[in-house]
């Protein structure tokens, strides 16, 4: 009882075991207004099982592939050109130009296709064109302002250590705000997705889930659109995880002060 | 009075002055420390850097540790005649900061290889430091899991190893209780002690405490026009020789009714500042 009424209480910190009856009787409830909705527009569980079982049969996991491995491309050369970019904030030349590349974050996608299409050479050339671009300029953003939080502490304790500025900029810099790396990276990485299903809607050339989903949105099919959306959602899940995974690893020291674990 | 002689220049400050924007923030500070020599021990210099808030501590500060450039003077050490480079002289900051994604071995492994480029040799002196200082058990900590008192070991083994004898302290005593503040000045004393040439400069405002560790206080202020309002920019008004007053290196100094009235002339000349 007491546990049940910590958990409607500001900032406290409860233990794992009433995260889980939480997590769980949210859950539960989740379903429960699932299954007994009136509306008309919300598929029930059974049918969206359903869809899913008839779009598996329809090629469900070999799109599933192709955009996990157009978007998993994508979030890898959008991470390596942003944390350069985001780096080279340090040499006071690139500054303005990551500041206006991070401006270019509220151009649409759709005013952008006419010039990529011309770019590129072929069409999963202009998807990946179109999401590189997409998650780079909110990649950059978000990394530019973790460089330029740094405090001026952290590189005089550098520089008092002797090191050159090349090497402050690689250990305060790369090796200090590599946890805040991976933060900005998972935020981006989900926005990938988010991106890849209007991508592959602009150019279907390979498929993908994108496409799936869009053709399914076209005729109404609201069980298949949401047995395709929930595929998308775990999938999402599985990458957030793993880069969750991969920052404990690397950066075991990050997570150690929070109140919340 | 305990008997000593003075060797050769350690630290110089010669004739700085910093000035921005046009105004003018330290003007012709001068200022030197030599080697202390003790016949039957070995001794190193203390120095306590006492100043109102907002004087320019923490400016010359970064200029005796070759962060920032004077506008005219400069600052040099070991008789040499070119100005500080940073890393000459080890820094240890208020908040006592380390690179938290490191662990506390990590830390002190980085900066014993930036001056001894052997590895076996760096780690040996770590972990011969880590002992001495009582930190050997949390060799493999990161420093957020460190204790305030820890920390404070731990950055200053970080800077002892790297500097070359020289260490600024930057407000050591600061919000320090009782037993905290007597163990700090102990460890002040202990590191200043562990090598002849070894150097430290404590910025504080606690006239007690710094005059309980130090060698010579430093007293930094500005001049006052006829009016008796202060003229821009700060210098060391006031240089106090504790070793000719016979108030250095003595156990329980503080009890002392000599160093009483020491700290009571210091503070009623800090209040004219």
């Amino acid at each position: 009882m007491h546990e049940a009424i910590e958990v409607l209480a500001p900032n406290r910190v409860i233990s794992r075991k009433t995260v889980r009856w939480m997590v769980g009787f949210q859950l539960v409830m989740l379903l429960c207004i699932w299954i007994f909705s009136p509306s008309v527009f919300l598929p029930k569980p059974k049918e969206v099982l359903q869809a899913l079982s008839d779009l598996w049969f329809e090629g469900l996991g070999s799109e599933l592939i192709t955009s996990f491995l157009l978007n998993l491309e994508a979030i890898a050369i959008s991470t390596i050109l942003s944390l350069l970019m985001a780096y080279l904030t340090v040499i006071p030349f690139f500054r303005p130009i990551v500041a206006f590349l991070s401006k270019l974050r509220f151009l649409s996608m759709v005013g952008l296709t006419f010039f990529f299409t011309l770019m590129a050479t072929s069409g999963h050339e202009l998807k990946l064109f179109l999401l590189v671009f997409s998650v780079s300029v909110f990649f950059v953003t978000g990394m530019a302002e973790v460089v330029a939080s740094v405090p001026k502490e952290k590189f005089d304790l550098a520089r008092t250590l002797r090191m050159g500025e090349w090497r402050v900029v690689y250990e305060v810099i790369v090796l200090g705000q590599a946890d805040k790396a991976f933060e900005v990276l998972r935020q981006n990485a989900a926005m990938g997705w988010m991106m890849l299903t209007m991508v592959e809607g602009i150019s279907r050339s390979e498929g993908g889930v994108g496409a799936m989903l869009l053709n399914q949105n076209k005729h109404f099919h609201l069980s298949a659109v949401f047995a395709i959306q929930l595929t998308i959602l775990l999938l999402g899940l599985g990458q957030d995880y793993a880069i969750g995974l991969l920052r404990e690893i690397f950066c075991p020291y990050a997570d150690l002060t929070l109140e919340r674990k | 009075m305990v008997s000593c002689t003075y060797g050769k220049t350690l630290l110089k400050i010669e004739d700085v002055s910093l000035e921005y924007d046009g105004r003018p923030i330290l003007k012709h500070v001068s200022a030197e420390i030599r080697d202390i020599i003790r016949a039957d021990c070995t001794q190193g210099q203390v120095v306590g850097f006492l100043g109102p808030s907002g004087i320019g501590k923490t400016q010359l500060f970064r200029i005796i540790a070759g962060l920032n450039r004077p506008t005219s003077g400069r600052v040099s050490i070991n008789g040499t005649d070119r100005p500080v480079q940073a890393g000459e002289v080890g820094v240890v900051a208020q908040d006592y900061p380390l690179f938290e994604h490191r662990t506390v071995l990590s830390n002190l492994l980085l900066a014993a290889n930036q001056k001894e480029k052997d590895d076996k040799v760096a780690r040996e002196k770590v972990m011969q430091y880590l002992n001495e200082f009582e930190l050997i058990d949390k060799a493999r900590l990161y420093p957020v899991q460190l204790s305030g008192g820890q920390r404070q070991r731990c950055a200053i083994i970080q800077q002892i190893l790297c500097s070359d004898h020289f260490l600024l302290m930057d407000e050591p005593f600061s919000g320090l209780d009782l037993l905290m503040l007597e163990r700090t000045c102990a460890l002040i004393q202990k590191v200043a002690n562990m090598d002849e040439l070894n150097t430290i400069i404590v910025v504080t405002h606690d006239v007690t405490a710094a005059a309980s560790v130090a060698d010579h206080l430093w007293l930094m202020g500005r001049d006052h026009d006829a009016q008796g309002n202060p003229v821009p920019g700060s210098h060391i008004v006031e240089t106090y020789d504790l070793i000719e007053r016979d108030l250095c290196w003595h156990p329980e100094i503080i009890t002392h009714p000599k160093f009483v009235d020491f700290v009571r002339e210091v503070k009623d000349r800090f209040r004219t500042l």
